[in-house]
């Protein structure tokens, strides 16, 4: 009976190894031509970039992006929020036809055949605290505990190139969502969250009492991620931003989100 | 006034004009029995005529609409006012119940399903097991100390009931149709240890179908039927020779 | 990185994970005798609210309570968040499961024939005697089955603190998964649980089998 269990679980397993192996390789090559809508992948809580705007629909500057490049191609543009710690599985699953919000590109993305555009945004990583906290460097934070979103590049650099940095910390906290980072910062059980600088100025503009350390720690890039295979489609959709850019309905969406303009590349090359 | 609250003195149980009802159905209309010590009182009668109801109302398991029971000319029920918990409880330790499906405590070995009772009402451990040993020898159960209820036949299961019973000295013992729920070739052991503490002198109050048995054993057998004893008499009179058109019907019925 | 590395780091959060299905069994188990005979109470009202609450824990996820608990003092108070999450994890987890052995031990309690009590009460027990010594025995080999299933549901419904950010053995799994781009901590994952399962599967058994001793 034990043997059999041992036999049936580790055919399971080999199961999902090869499914899993072969599913960043899904040439799930998407056609361009005759293409009449387009899924974009986003992180639903994720503002500037990507959030439910005030009248119950998907907005944020990603977002509003994308919709111009649709409007531009003439594609019906549906929104899908992912999951965001799943989301090139949910990418390769076909339930959306790109991730687009504020997502930081990852060599490990090359690496796994994912066609991922020119990027479009210098991001930072930064620390927000809490204004009457004392903290004015990452070197006050040694000994605290310090919350970041799970799934983001900030928690990737926490745990590698930032590592050091991290090893002050008497722990880093993962939380599910950008929002409950910043809860357990208002609820005091956490000292400081790592996050993007944009995310960061948005949240302390609108909210009173945090301030962001003046330190820019990690620099990496923003960008689109398509299936293995769908170069086609990056390209008509890079294409599309560029037509925007030159028309200046870029500018234009970049100037209703004054935390993001500064570090956009189109605009600032 | 001491001789107010002792009535019939000689009665153990005595129980006047009692009535109890299910919502709108009545199942004991004005019940008087009195058992006196030493007797043997067998109740028979069509099932649903109210004989249970009447024994549970006597062990203080359903609670009687009015009249009044009396243990040891003392009130436990007053015109239909129960006495105090306190009092209840006393009463308690005067009858013991043997019940027609033995509800033995499964869980517990044949020993300490006599013994605990007795040890939980402060008698002496060491004496409570020489007794349960010698009771378990009168009931023909040597050597079924350590066995569980599920390994014991039916019979011997009520044995033990009745056993248990017994453990804990009471001075008279109802059966509520002891042998009912037994096969037929078990019934007989149960029958025989019944009538062993009849020649005992034990007083008991036996609701039964076994009419041979009820003949045999009782000093007094009661018919009831519809809530009312219809007749009641010495076994000879009543089953030899009913009054009643309607305990002529129901014997008849079982003669064949 | 490695398996091993995988597995070791993975293996930290797993103590933690012990600490919420300990602690969680520790809490609900006794609670949820309490709300059981609450539930049953004579008292209409008691028995009302017990019943409302029942299934409003049964009916809303237990995420959702996680949540709740962890961050809705926060919410609606303004009060702290607590700091060491295994407090409000374990509170949500015990409230949560003390409503499903609650169902599970009225439905135990129910089951015993009235005559059990028949007998004790003309024996001579008291109320609590009948219950402790006769009735709570009885119940507990019954439900065993039962709770055995709600164990090995806890087992897996740890990994749902992660959503209140407790650094849980699943948790570390999604964190390595995300920085690797790897499927591998989620199989690694899974045979914990499983192997979790197994454990507590043979030392279920083995209290059921001491209770087999009578029918």
């Amino acid at each position: 009976m034990k043997k059999i269990l041992a036999v049936l679980l580790s055919a399971v397993m080999a199961a999902l190894l090869v499914s899993c192996g072969s599913s960043s390789g899904n040439s799930g090559a998407s056609s361009v031509e005759g293409r009449t809508g387009f899924i974009m992948g986003i992180d639903p809580e994720y503002p500037p970039f990507s959030y439910l705007g005030d009248d119950g629909n998907y907005t944020g500057f990603d977002v509003e992006v994308c919709q111009a490049v649709c409007d531009y191609l003439g594609w019906k543009m549906t929104v899908f929020g992912v999951n965001w710690d799943e989301k090139l599985v949910q990418l390769d699953s076909l339930e959306c036809d790109c991730v687009w919000s504020g997502m930081t590109i990852l060599d490990s993305m090359k690496e796994a055949g994912y066609v991922i555009s020119k990027p479009y945004y210098d991001n930072t990583q930064v620390l927000v605290v809490k204004e009457d906290s004392g903290f004015s460097s990452s070197a006050d934070l040694a000994g605290k505990l310090v919350a970041v979103q799970l799934g983001t590049s900030g928690e990737v650099l926490l745990n590698g190139d930032l590592a050091d940095l991290a090893s002050t910390f008497s722990g880093v906290v993962t939380c599910d969502s950008f929002l409950k980072c910043f809860t357990e910062l208002a609820g005091n059980s956490v000292d400081a969250v790592f996050v993007d600088l944009p995310v960061a100025a948005s949240y302390a503009a609108e909210h009173e009492g945090y301030k962001i350390i003046d330190e820019q720690l990690g620099a990496e890039q923003y960008g689109i991620a398509f299936r293995s295979g769908d170069e086609a489609l990056c390209k008509a959709v890079e294409d599309a931003v560029a037509a925007l850019v030159e028309n200046g309905t870029y500018a234009e969406i970049a100037s209703k989100y004054p935390d993001v303009v500064n570090n956009l590349i189109f605009l600032n090359d | 006034m001491p001789e107010m609250k002792k009535e019939r003195s000689e009665a153990i149980l005595a129980i006047r004009g009692l009535q109890k009802s299910f919502g709108e159905t009545a199942v004991l209309r004005d019940i008087s029995l009195s058992v006196e010590p030493g007797n043997v009182v067998s109740i028979i009668g069509p099932s649903g005529s109210g004989k249970s109801t009447l024994l549970r109302c006597a062990s203080f398991l359903e609670t009687a609409d009015g009249g009044d029971i009396l243990y040891d000319g003392q009130y436990a029920l007053r015109d239909g006012v129960y006495a105090s918990k306190g009092d209840l409880n006393r009463f308690r330790t005067l009858f013991g119940m043997v019940f027609q499906s033995f509800n033995l405590f499964p869980h517990y070995s044949v020993m300490k399903n006599i013994c605990e009772p007795p040890v939980l009402r402060g008698k002496d451990r060491e004496e409570t097991r020489e007794k349960a040993v010698e009771l378990l020898r009168k009931m023909g159960l040597e050597g079924k100390e350590n066995a569980y209820p599920c390994q014991l036949s039916g019979g011997q299961q009520q044995r033990v009931a009745i056993a248990r019973a017994l453990a804990l000295e009471p001075e008279i013992l109802y059966f509520d149709e002891p042998t009912s729920a037994l096969d037929p070739e078990l019934t007989g052991e149960v029958l025989k240890v019944i009538r062993q503490l009849a020649d005992d002198h034990m007083t008991m109050v036996v609701v039964t179908h076994e009419m041979p048995f009820a003949r045999a054993v009782s000093n007094r057998v009661i018919f009831m039927d519809g809530g009312y004893i219809v007749e009641e008499g010495h076994p000879e009179e009543v089953f030899g020779d009913p009054k009643q058109e309607r305990t002529k019907q129901f014997l008849a019925n079982y003669n064949r | 990185m490695s398996l091993l590395t995988m597995i070791l780091k993975m293996s930290e959060g797993l103590g933690k994970t012990c600490a919420i299905f300990f602690l969680t069994l520790l809490f609900s188990l006794p609670l949820g005798m309490i709300v059981a005979l609450l539930r049953m109470s004579k008292n209409r009202i008691v028995s009302f609210v017990t019943r409302f609450f029942i299934t409003v824990l049964r009916g809303t996820p237990l995420m959702l309570q996680l949540l709740a608990v962890t961050y809705g003092p926060y919410y609606l108070f303004g009060a702290g968040v607590s700091r060491n999450k295994l407090i409000p994890v374990v509170i949500a987890f015990s409230i949560n499961y003390a409503a499903y052995f609650a169902e599970i031990y009225r439905g135990g309690i129910e089951s015993i024939p009235v005559g059990q009590y028949e007998a004790a009460q003309v024996l001579g027990y008291t109320r609590f005697q009948t219950f402790m010594r006769i009735i709570l025995p009885q119940v507990v080999k019954r439900i065993m089955p039962s709770v055995t299933n709600e164990v090995v549901t806890l087992v897996k419904d740890t990994s749902m603190a992660f959503t209140v950010s407790y650094q849980e053995m699943f948790t570390i799994g999604k964190q390595i998964a995300n920085s690797q781009t790897s499927f591998m901590p989620f199989i690694v994952a899974g045979v914990f649980y499983y192997l979790f399962n197994l454990i507590v599967d043979r030392v279920m058994g083995r209290i059921e089998k001491r209770l087999d001793y009578y029918k």
